[in-house]
């Protein structure tokens, strides 16, 4: 990688109890997964329901501690932070902006009120007379204008609120942005709007976001690098290029398979798109069921990431096997 | 299409939202036909009204939504304005709908097949044998096990749940189903799976299918013909391919060239810019001339009508009169 690492996740594990008070059955929403984020670096994160992506980005965002496994940022672990102070400094750094630009805001309050709320409280630099000026600067770089502070959230668009969000997470002057599908429930003619607004949080202010997404265009569109999670673990990784050009992993493959192309010819998908359960799992690809390619192994080992080309990591036996492409859908 | 391959024939239909201020119009003057096995594809962002067009359609509509104006006719029959035992006799032998959330849209107290036995007890007397063949018949089209008859609606996946409600659509294998989005809950794979099968199902049983949707790119290569509406109008209809290889209205230009593709180089798109207007503020004259690019001053003051061109119809003032420019082609989806 070109940039300096931001943030680092090693082996992270998060698995939830599930079931009545006796029962013992564990779900493992995030198992083992080790990648990083680097400065100025948009990274997607994409995968079905169920695959783990909100579970990461909220274990970032110490919503859920790791069950084991570890975070760091900028080479700290998350796990030393003991203060109330550490939390509020990592919280500024590593802000998040939510799915749903209806429910992440209070109704009640004009605009202003969480914005200036959030400068009070992690801009303690910051003096008082300032807030608004400061609050009027990061609302002109998501692209809204300054008579927006003043409005109620019913008076904007969806579009205008999740670009509210993300005034917010950048009042906080943040190193990386957790996306969690900031776009996917906005209408199709502005989602290219907030798309290009984080390219250019990117390019302009430093900052780096973690784009979860299920949505591999959009990812295509912005992102630097692909991460694609399957029942909790990373099934590839890599520069974004290269895994949609070479995908490596038969899910990868599938799913590049399935997106919705107007200009190409239908591809035939035999996949029903079922994805797994992964309540206590046994050894093995969690794949292996829906995989044409699956082999003996793949019953009994589970796979690690292995780099298969610069920079680009998969964990599949078969493509590790055979060091040439695997097709298993076109 | 002949006249008499044709069955659903919407004429004028206007939908009014009655508030206590003013009404707000959400589906103004619509009129299209769908023919015998076809599929048509409706699409528009939110607030477009295309919603409110298939519950109207099915005389779903409850208060304070109420047609204003104009017909649906139903294989010869005026649906507005029936009672709700005559369209009883209708819904589900005739026509059927298919909800965009199946969890919300399924009973979940009630197993799959008691589901499908209520449906088939509203139509007539059948036999428990005649219960059970038909609803293991119905599940076993869309890929499902008939051992899910008795499953719940939550031990079932995103997938089979909408899959059993298509089931459900075709227990007495109707002429029409209506979809409003039927997909969009579910994963990109799961999505194309499903396609594929209400695709399969309409060729082999030959059902006519409106679709509502507002990702044009999924029902590119499923929809015989495709209706773009906004701000409650219909901006473009036509065959899809067509629309596709060369979107006539402005609006479904920029629809197309919303959409990143996985494919060709990585180009900047711009979407539309702005936000779809408030149905009770609409603005004058062209309803989408506030986001266009190609406006001129009379698009500001004239609205324009619905207007045929090679086959299709389009509403756009500069597309009538020629002046529109060619959409230009490198930003646009073909590569």
């Amino acid at each position: 990688m070109t940039s300096t690492e931001l943030l680092r996740t090693e082996h992270l594990t998060r698995h939830f109890k599930i079931g009545g008070v006796l029962s013992r059955r564990t779900l493992h929403a995030v198992d083992d997964v080790s990648f990083s984020i680097g400065e100025r670096e948009i990274v997607a994160l994409a995968g079905e329901s169920g695959s783990g992506k909100s579970t990461i980005a909220r274990v970032l965002a110490r919503v859920y501690q790791p069950t084991s496994g570890q975070v760091y940022f900028q080479g700290k672990p998350l796990s030393a932070f003991r203060s109330r102070r550490d939390g509020l400094r990592y919280a500024s750094l590593v802000p998040m902006v939510f799915q749903d630009p209806f429910a992440s805001m209070n109704p009640v309050f004009r605009v202003q009120h969480g914005i200036l709320r959030i400068l009070k409280l992690h801009r303690p630099d910051l003096p008082a007379s300032q807030r608004l000026d400061e609050a009027a600067r990061v609302f002109s770089v998501v692209g809204l204008g300054t008579d927006m502070l003043q409005r109620f959230p019913y008076e904007l668009s969806g579009g205008q609120r999740q670009r509210v969000g993300f005034a917010q997470a950048l009042a906080m002057r943040p190193k990386l942005i957790l996306a969690d599908e900031p776009v996917s429930m906005l209408d199709v003619s502005i989602r290219i709007g907030l798309l290009n607004l984080m390219a250019k949080l990117r390019d302009e202010e430093g900052v780096s976001v973690l784009y979860i997404t299920h949505d591999i265009a959009s990812a295509r569109y912005v992102a630097d690098r692909l991460i694609v999670m399957y029942a909790g673990q990373i099934a590839e990784c890599g520069p974004i290029e290269d895994v949609l050009s070479t995908p490596k992993h038969p899910y990868t493959q599938l799913l590049l398979s399935a997106v919705p192309d107007p200009m190409a010819p239908l591809s035939q998908v035999a996949d029903r798109g079922e994805p797994p359960k992964v309540v206590d799992p046994a050894p093995g690809c969690r794949f292996r069921w829906r995989c044409p390619l699956a082999i003996e192994t793949c019953a009994q080992v589970t796979p690690v990431l292995a780099e298969l080309a610069p920079g680009h990591d998969a964990a599949c036996h078969v493509a590790q096997a055979g060091a040439g492409q695997v097709k298993a859908f076109s | 299409m002949s006249e008499a391959h044709e069955i659903l024939e919407v004429s004028g239909l206007s939908v009014d939202y009655v508030l206590d201020q003013h009404d707000v119009r959400a589906v103004d003057d619509v009129s299209f036909t769908v023919g015998r096995g076809e599929f048509l594809g409706i699409v528009g962002e939110s607030g477009c009204g295309k919603s409110t067009l298939l519950f109207a359609v099915a005389q779903l509509l409850a208060p304070p939504a109420r047609v204003a104006a104009g017909s649906v006719r139903f294989e010869g029959t005026n649906l507005v304005g029936l009672t709700d035992k005559q369209l009883s006799a209708i819904r589900w032998r005739d026509l059927s709908v298919v909800m965009q959330s199946a969890m919300n849209a399924l009973n979940p107290v009630k197993s799959i097949g008691a589901q499908f036995k209520d449906a088939l007890q509203a139509h007539g007397k059948p036999s428990r044998q005649e219960i059970a063949a038909r609803s293991a018949e119905v599940l076993r089209m869309v890929g499902i096990d008939p051992v899910h008859l008795k499953s719940y609606p939550h031990q079932l996946s995103g997938g089979m749940r909408q899959r059993s409600m298509i089931a459900m659509a075709m227990l007495f294998t109707p002429d029409l189903i209506i979809m409003d989005e039927p997909t969009s809950a579910l994963d990109v794979v799961a999505q194309r799976a499903l396609m594929m099968q209400i695709k399969e199902l309409q060729q082999t049983y030959g059902f006519a299918v409106i679709f509502v949707t507002h990702d044009m790119s999924l029902i590119s290569h499923f929809s015989d013909r495709l209706m773009v509406m906004y701000a409650g109008q219909i901006d473009e209809l036509g065959a899809t391919r067509a629309i596709f290889d060369r979107p006539l209205h402005p609006y479904t230009q920029g629809l197309l060239e919303a959409f990143p593709s996985i494919h060709g180089p990585r180009v900047p798109l711009k979407g539309i810019p702005g936000s779809p207007p408030d149905l009770a503020a609409i603005p004058a004259g062209c309803r989408f001339h506030p986001r266009c690019p190609h406006a001129v001053e009379r698009c500001t003051v004239t609205a324009p009508d619905l207007y045929p061109l090679d086959g299709d119809l389009v509403r756009c003032l500069r597309r009538q009169d020629g002046s529109l420019p060619e959409p230009n082609q490198e930003g646009s989806l073909s590569r």
